[in-house]
């Protein structure tokens, strides 16, 4: 088995009477890019800052590099928060170096770098301005490139990704990549399934406080059948009988799911049932459909059981 | 460097700084306007305090058991007939005791304006200041007592005057001091360290707390924010020191070299006279003026501490508008605390004072003017670093608990008690 970078064991964290994490646990491997998924409110946030060591969990344990210390390793942690924040007096490199030294990084070197980091994401003619007079995007970059720019062996992101334009998202798309490629794991969380499914080594996915999938991301696709669309050449005669129950016809269209290894078997009964083939499309699910699936399964699950309680109450 | 020490340093740096280097601290420099005002009136507090204590002074006559009477008799006859603000009350003493009139004139506690022992015919009176009214008046004494005896003429008695040489001074002019010192250290507070109750704002307005805390640990960057406003006001206290002197100096170079001269002249002599008063604080400038900083450090770590501790559960600014009242009252508390400690050194009012570690550094500088034991002050400034500690630690917990996990900010009382019952149950364990 991988090393583990994080290793959060039953993390729970109440907010007054709130649950807001219930006994969530996640193993992210040394040097992999981990995703943590959830719609809003799922708690996400929480989950990380308790992996972080910002708030204490009021049950569970968390373990960086193999640590229960967090503040002992904090030097080696990058972290760009969900409610982004800079000075606004201070001048881009300065922030930067600023934040560098706060995790133990020269402050001449971190200017350094600062300057190198900004030139290598085409952002060197801001380099010198105050803070207050950049667009969000760019301050959102500063502020990325502030979390990373002491090389750190955990980058820790949380959001990365909201309020940045196409372009901007490429551009930390690739520098998630090549940090990862320095050797460095990284653990983000997002409610945006396509980064998720482009960068993602192995995700977890929140819901409703708690985890309920921890996988690669193809995993998580395969939680649900693929997809079929199927136009017979000859629509004369029973077709149905030779497709699965759930087989719905639109049209000219008949759409149905079925599991992963029961392609051939349907190619077979759709050849023998002599219908012919006029157009066949087998989609597999992507992560937001399984994504979907799981938090609505979820939801489900919680409005059963509310319901369950309050013919419990009105009985008793 | 340790890495807590390394982050101290660096948000201290950042701070520091941020408030300098804005066009704002010209106009914070100029807050000294308002700090002469209070000066006019402090001056007025110290100058009651010092008519107060002035009537404390004492004359004392060691004589033998037969003068003793006769002298109180004669005190009591002359002490009204006499012209001009009567003298210090008479406190006579027995010879057979032994006591050394240098010692005595030396006594803490009293202003004692002179000393006569000896024979009445050729009494030894021990002055705090050559050819005073109060030496005078004790050869006056003398002398009625040796003419109240004889039957006829007698001649007049021969008085030894000796002036102290040192360890003479005023205890009004030392509690002066003290006052002074509570004073000067309560303005500075009031000015410099009230401040610290909106620094945890710019970072939760600007949501880098959340960086901050996750970089480096709380107590820290609380440590490393006070340390950072300590330097700004330590950068304003030598500014105006410095302008002070130099204002100093250059108003010398504008008086007339004669009249110059002769106010040097006239200086020396004043320097003369009162070489013999030796006016210092009881533990000696150099330690007065030291510990006085040392004691200011302290002020400002312990109520800035406070201030940023309650400022941070504040959410928005007319909170911290709200809260600055309180501030202010609690801080003027401490000031009035530490007044009455410094007009009655030594008293169970200035020993709670000293104790009280919110007011200590206040207190403990007035008894740095009256009382020139030392090694106390070394222990104060240990018990006021516990409590600084303790304050920070606290202000963290609460900020964790509360404003980072996004609780509601003005249950912090709760979470307060909470925090210090977790802190006994871990003590208790350990």
């Amino acid at each position: 088995m991988t090393d583990a970078c994080v290793e959060a064991t039953g993390l729970t964290k109440y907010f007054e009477s709130f649950k807001a994490v219930d006994h969530v646990s996640l193993r992210v491997p040394t040097g992999s890019i981990y995703g943590v998924l959830g719609p809003n409110g799922a708690g996400k946030t929480t989950s990380l800052r308790m992996m972080l060591g910002i708030i204490d969990p009021d049950e569970g344990t968390s373990r960086l590099f193999g640590g229960f210390k967090p503040q002992s390793v904090r030097h080696r942690i990058g972290y760009l928060p969900e409610e982004r924040g800079l000075y606004p007096g201070m001048k881009a490199r300065e922030a930067i170096a600023f934040m560098g030294a706060l995790r133990g990084l020269d402050w001449t070197e971190g200017r350094r770098r600062a300057g190198d980091f900004m030139a290598e994401l085409g952002l060197e003619r801001v380099v010198d301005e105050k803070i207050r007079k950049m667009s969000k995007g760019m301050a959102q970059m500063v502020q990325l490139i502030g979390s990373i720019v002491h090389a750190p062996d955990l980058i820790v992101l949380d959001e990365p990704f909201s309020g940045l334009d196409p372009v901007n998202q490429e551009r930390l798309e690739t520098l998630v990549r090549r940090e990862r490629d320095r050797g460095a794991t990284i653990l983000f969380s997002t409610h945006v399934m396509a980064h998720a499914e482009r960068l993602c080594d192995r995700i977890a996915i929140i819901a409703r406080s708690a985890r309920r999938f921890e996988g690669t991301v193809d995993e998580a696709r395969a939680l649900l059948p693929m997809q079929v669309r199927y136009t017979p050449r000859d629509a004369s005669g029973d077709v149905a009988s030779a497709l699965p129950a759930d087989a719905v016809q639109r049209g000219a269209d008949w759409l149905f799911s079925i599991e992963g290894d029961a392609v051939e078997p349907l190619l077979a009964r759709i050849t023998a049932s002599g219908h012919g083939v006029a157009g066949l499309s087998i989609t597999r699910p992507g992560l937001h459909d399984a994504f979907v699936h799981i938090v609505r399964q979820v939801d489900a699950s919680f409005e059963a059981d509310a319901a369950v309680d309050a013919i419990e109450e009105s009985a008793a | 460097m340790s890495p807590v020490l390394r982050t101290i340093f660096v948000v201290a740096r950042r701070d520091f700084l941020a408030i300098v280097a804005t066009p704002t601290f010209l106009l914070f420099l100029l807050a000294p306007l308002f700090m002469i005002g209070m000066g006019a009136l402090g001056g007025f507090g110290a100058s009651q305090l010092a008519d107060s204590a002035r009537g404390a002074g004492r004359l004392v006559a060691i004589a033998g058991p037969d003068d003793v009477e006769a002298l109180r008799a004669a005190d009591a006859r002359l002490r009204g007939a006499l012209p001009g603000p009567r003298p210090a009350p008479l406190e006579l003493r027995m010879a057979a005791d032994g006591p050394d009139p240098v010692a005595v004139a030396q006594e803490k506690g009293r202003d004692t304006y002179a000393v006569m022992s000896g024979e009445l015919a050729s009494p030894r009176i021990v002055e705090r200041e050559e050819g005073s009214r109060s030496g005078a008046y004790l050869a006056l004494l003398a002398g009625e007592v040796l003419r109240d005896r004889a039957a006829g003429t007698v001649a007049a008695p021969r008085p030894r005057f000796e002036s102290l040489k040192h360890g003479g001074t005023s205890i009004a002019a030392q509690q002066s001091m003290g006052f002074g010192a509570v004073f000067v250290i309560f303005l500075l507070t009031l000015l410099l360290a009230g401040q610290s109750v909106g620094m945890l704002a710019e970072e939760k307005g600007n949501k880098v707390i959340e960086i901050l805390a996750a970089a480096a640990p709380l107590e820290s960057v609380f440590l490393g924010k006070l340390l950072g406003l300590l330097g700004v006001a330590i950068l304003f206290i030598a500014f105006w020191t410095a302008m002070a002197v130099g204002g100093g100096l250059i108003a010398l170079t504008q008086v007339d070299p004669a009249a110059l001269a002769e106010a040097g002249s006239a200086a020396a002599k004043a320097q003369a006279a009162s070489a013999a008063i030796a006016v210092a604080p009881a533990t000696g400038w150099p330690f007065f003026i030291a510990i006085g900083f040392c004691y200011f450090v302290m002020s400002f770590l312990l109520l800035g501490a406070i201030f940023l501790g309650v400022g941070a559960q504040a959410g928005t600014v007319r909170e911290i508008q709200m809260l600055s009242l309180p501030i202010t009252i609690f801080q003027v508390a401490m000031f009035s605390l530490c007044s009455g400690a410094a007009s009655a050194p030594g008293s169970g009012l200035a020993k709670v004072a000293q104790i009280i570690p919110f007011s200590s550094p206040m207190a403990m500088a007035a008894r740095a003017a009256t009382d020139d034991a030392r090694g106390v002050h070394l222990l104060a400034l240990g018990w006021q670093a516990i409590w600084v500690a303790l304050v920070i630690y606290l202000s963290v917990r609460l900020f964790r608990s509360g404003v980072l996990s996004g609780r509601s900010n003005w249950k912090f009382w709760k979470r307060g008690a909470k925090s210090v019952a977790a802190a006994a149950d871990v003590a208790a364990h350990r």
